[in-house]
């Protein structure tokens, strides 16, 4: 008897994945650069999906089938990839976020002023400006900032969904 | 592959309908407009899931998912994460991304080069970094998380527990929570 191979790979996809969600967590601890080790972490967890659920359908099935747990197994984990980064950014980078934790570490109640002036001044945007930095989308230019190509095609796309979806300026 | 066509389909759907509903009718609650036309595309993918044979009449038998409920549930959850890990996520980026809106900033600069201060007087097109961080603050008040009175910020109960949620996020990832 023969498990069914779409089966095959959604348990072998999400085994990978609790394999990558570990290892991220892992690396992030021991301190690693987040946005790097995610991607490492998670383009190795996503090989190894593959290449499981290819070896244990083509033991017992022809290659339509084996398209077919491949194609299983990559969306499965694709998809869990898809929840979890935004989540995780939530934690990480969320303004209403960390308003919240820090009310919560401080007792749960603070002045507006104080909230403003850690979460809306110069000092959050130099840190934002580092992290764009520090991941090539933008470049110093003397004591100021310019886009490079990367952060301009960036800025180029979501102004684009922004304008199509009629957003407004946002942010 | 049912459940992939059928998933991916309606993921094409959601998308159109939400940028027509947003060309015809924006309104001040996009998140919420989004959510009923993903409910609106769950219960069709839903009913097209039962009204379609299972190879949808091309696919061959070595391509279809059993058992059934398994092809069912798959395509549910393609659905889902499309729109909560995908179409959601980018309305989010669009509209609340912080180093985003950067970005977009300094595209629209007059110059090519502009320092701090620039981007933080002028952040979402002029409006400034406090309009960024009241638009935050109400959000949250809205949703119950924390309460305004004579001038400070009060944490809810309900706020208390998601914090302690996210304090406990923060520390399985190894980090400090903020003081």
């Amino acid at each position: 008897m023969t498990s069914s191979p779409a089966l095959v790979a959604l348990v072998a996809a999400t085994a990978w994945f609790l394999v990558f969600f570990f290892v991220h967590v892992g690396g992030v601890r021991a301190g690693f650069e987040n946005a790097r080790w995610l991607l490492i972490s998670y383009a190795a967890s996503f090989l190894g999906t593959l290449v499981t659920a290819i070896v244990l359908t083509a033991w017992y099935h022809g290659v339509q089938t084996i398209l077919l747990a491949a194609t299983m197994a990559a969306l499965t984990s694709a998809c869990l990839f898809a929840l979890y980064v935004p989540a995780l950014y939530t934690v990480l980078t969320s303004l209403s976020v960390q308003t919240m934790m820090l009310l919560r570490c401080r007792g749960g109640a603070l002045p507006e002023a104080e909230l403003y002036d850690r979460f809306a001044s110069r000092k959050i945007m130099e840190e934002r400006l580092a992290t764009l930095l520090a991941n090539g989308y933008v470049a110093p230019d003397g004591p100021s900032y310019r886009l490079t190509p990367r952060g301009r095609a960036i800025a180029k796309f979501f102004r684009s969904i922004k304008i199509l979806w009629n957003l407004g300026p946002g942010g | 592959m049912k459940a992939i066509c059928l998933a991916s389909a309606m993921t094409a759907v959601l998308l159109v309908l939400v940028t027509c509903w947003f060309q015809l009718y924006p309104s001040a609650h996009r998140a919420r407009q989004m959510l009923f036309v993903y409910l609106f595309c769950l219960a069709l993918l839903v009913v097209l899931w039962f009204a379609t044979p299972d190879d949808l009449g091309f696919l061959a038998r070595s391509l279809l998912i059993e058992p059934a409920w398994l092809d069912f549930a798959a395509a549910l959850f393609f659905f889902s994460a499309a729109f909560f890990g995908g179409a959601l996520q980018l309305y989010n980026l669009c509209d609340r991304g912080f180093s985003l809106r950067i970005l977009v900033d300094m595209l629209e600069a007059p110059t090519d080069a502009v320092d701090v201060d620039y981007l933080t007087a002028n952040y979402s097109g002029g409006r400034g970094l406090g309009w960024m961080y009241r638009k935050r603050i109400d959000d949250i008040v809205a949703a119950r998380f924390i309460d305004q009175a004579n001038k400070q910020i009060v944490l809810t109960a309900k706020g208390e527990m998601f914090a302690d949620l996210f304090i406990n996020a923060d520390r399985v990832l190894g980090l400090e929570p903020p003081q």
